[in-house]
């Protein structure tokens, strides 16, 4: 029953057999990862294949790397790579400082049943569908006469075309993602905030520094461990344009694309509009492997930072 | 005891108050909407669309929904993919947990990165779709919406980090005692791990009401599109939601479209909305578990 420390290959197997459970409770969960995720890895290769669906991938043949070529020579490709980029960076600036500024605000408040309900309600969007916030905006932009529009004509403004107007979506999925994931993301400052020890407020409090102080000079400082860690962990999926919020909000409004169209949506699109599989895994593929750079390199910066928080 | 506020702290803690508050409204804001929208006059939400004071209330558009078939049918699945997809969820990540935790396991480095990989690098959605639809053939069926979703890797690894914060002692006392490895992990393990197989479970039971993905990848037979997926319809299309107002529901000279698509949305959230604030400090429990541990 001794751990074995020095375990050579039949002491190991002795281990397995003695101890069948301790194994065979790994198994289903092992199975999933083979079938639904090293499957797949396996399926990279019809990157490189003219992919037929009556051969599928082994049968199918090899193309070298006409796939790429003809994706990466399109001008779609600039496109989408900066779309997924702007979106992404876009989306971490934003949340982050609305989350930083709502746990920093949060941790001043004192009353109970204030700072109990006015949680819950700022966590609540996060628990929503996209599909649930799809419907939702498009309630408020959508249709003839769009909802906003009659309060911006209240307001004095002249109303916008929103289903046309490209530009203004990077700001609109911005607000979105805000209102989305900052409440969900300030839990994880508040409970960074409370670990601070009490006797630095105590000290700080003692030499009559105002709360303002206290804030700038203690609580944020402290904070900013964390949301380096925080920040990396976005930095290292940059690459991952958000398919579920993008299409479920966008859907397949084309005029709309020139700004909100990522990887993932083309991606999708091209397998289910085109049924251009090669082309299509070769995309995804590019974004594989640059997401493996991208999330290998912030481990590493998160590393140097604080190495109990690095992945691995 | 209570010192006097200075002037400048008494302003800053009604800034901190005010934006929180400001905060809490844009949050809850739509979710008004919705709720309002859906009791309102259709003829009112034709005129002006949706307000959060409309003039006429009605409770046509719940009329009708509550007729369908369509969304009964839709929360069937939807309950039934939850139900048991987060209950095998669970039980297959605490298994797994369990052994990767353990330091008596002489395959733990091999099995955690066999797990890790997955969360590093994956094969992208056209192979994956491949694989379940051509190789494993699960296209249109309700085992896809639940086996798809099985294990999720950060959840795993969450439970991993709690397991290895167990004193060992605790499993030697009772593998002393004689219990067997099943007994260990039933009656010492299980127990004591409630709050956060809690956790885990409703990020699973989360994951599954609000997934559509899977559906909008796999299912085309409308007798096992789950809630999300019949809301999806009706988001773009106007028409789709005409069609889930029987014929027969014959209760307003136009049928109350918006209304319903309001409706429909409203009773989608419903359960999440319901039992959210029973649930709120399990979620909180797991998220901040996760971000401590990393």
């Amino acid at each position: 029953m001794q751990y074995p420390l020095n375990a050579n290959r039949s002491s190991k197997l002795k281990h397995i057999v003695r101890n069948p459970f301790l194994y065979a409770m790994a198994v289903p969960g092992l199975l999933f990862f083979l079938v639904f995720s090293y499957f797949p890895i396996y399926g990279i290769m019809i990157a490189f294949k003219d992919y037929n669906f009556a051969k599928g991938i082994t049968g199918s043949k090899w193309v070298g790397f006409k796939n790429f070529d003809y994706f990466f020579t399109s001008d779609d490709f600039w496109v989408i790579l900066r779309n997924t980029l702007m979106l992404n960076i876009l989306f971490i600036v934003f949340t982050t400082a609305a989350a930083v500024v709502i746990a920093l605000m949060f941790n001043e408040i004192r009353n109970k049943y204030f700072k109990r309900i006015s949680q819950s309600f700022i966590f609540l969007p996060y628990f929503m569908s996209w599909i649930v916030v799809g419907m939702i905006v498009q309630s408020l932009f959508g249709g003839e006469e769009p909802m906003i529009n009659a309060w911006l004509q209240n307001m004095g403004f002249e109303p916008i075309n929103w289903m046309f107007e490209s530009k203004l979506w990077p700001f609109i999925l911005t607000v979105i993602r805000v209102w989305q994931g900052a409440g969900y993301l300030s839990i994880i400052f508040l409970a960074a905030i409370t670990g601070i020890s009490e006797d630095l407020y105590e000290a700080a409090r003692i030499d009559g520094a105002s709360k303002m102080q206290i804030v700038l000079r203690i609580t944020l400082p402290l904070l900013v461990p964390t949301i380096m860690i925080m920040t990396l962990l976005a930095v290292g999926k940059i690459f991952n344009g958000d398919f579920a919020m993008i299409y479920a909000i966008i859907g397949d409004n084309s005029l709309l694309y020139p700004t909100t169209d990522v990887i993932d949506t083309f991606v999708f699109r091209s397998m289910r509009q085109l049924h251009d599989f090669g082309m299509s895994s070769a995309v995804g593929l590019f974004q594989s492997v640059m997401g493996l750079i991208f999330v290998i390199a912030a481990n590493w910066v998160t590393r140097r930072v604080s190495k109990e928080s690095a992945l691995f | 005891m209570r010192q006097k506020q200075s002037a400048a702290d008494r302003t800053f803690t009604i800034f901190a108050y005010s934006f929180i508050l400001l905060f809490t409204l844009f949050c809850l804001f739509p979710f008004l909407l919705m709720i309002i929208g859906s009791f309102t006059d259709e003829g009112e939400l034709i005129a002006h669309g949706y307000t959060l004071f409309p003039q006429k209330l009605s409770l046509d558009a719940y009329k009708a929904v509550l007729q369908s078939d369509v969304l009964f049918n839709g929360y069937a699945v939807t309950i039934f993919i939850t139900a048991v997809g987060a209950l095998s969820a669970l039980c297959i990540s605490a298994m797994l947990g369990y052994s990767l935790a353990n330091k008596r396991n002489v395959l733990q480095t091999p099995f955690l990165i066999f797990c890790y990989l997955p969360m590093l690098f994956s094969g992208g959605i056209i192979p994956f779709y491949i694989v379940v639809s051509q190789w494993l053939q699960l296209q249109n069926s309700v085992w896809v919406l639940i086996l798809t979703l099985l294990c999720q890797p950060f959840l795993v690894f969450l439970l991993v980090s709690f397991f290895r914060t167990i004193p060992e002692e605790l499993e030697e006392a009772a593998r002393i005692d004689g219990a067997n490895e099943m007994r260990v992990f039933f009656q010492i393990m299980i127990p004591i791990s409630k709050p956060i197989l809690a956790s885990v479970g409703l990020f699973y039971a989360l994951n599954y009401w609000n997934d559509w993905f899977m559906g909008l990848m796999f299912v085309d037979n409308e007798k096992l599109f789950p809630l999300q997926l019949i809301l999806r319809r009706m988001v773009s299309n106007m028409e789709a939601a005409k069609n889930l107002i029987p014929a027969a529901a014959a209760i307003a000279v136009t049928p109350p479209t918006y209304g319903v698509r309001m409706a429909t949305t409203v009773l989608t959230i419903g359960p999440i909305v319901l039992l959210y604030p029973m649930l709120q400090k399990y979620f909180v429990k797991g998220l901040t578990v996760g971000a401590v541990k990393g």
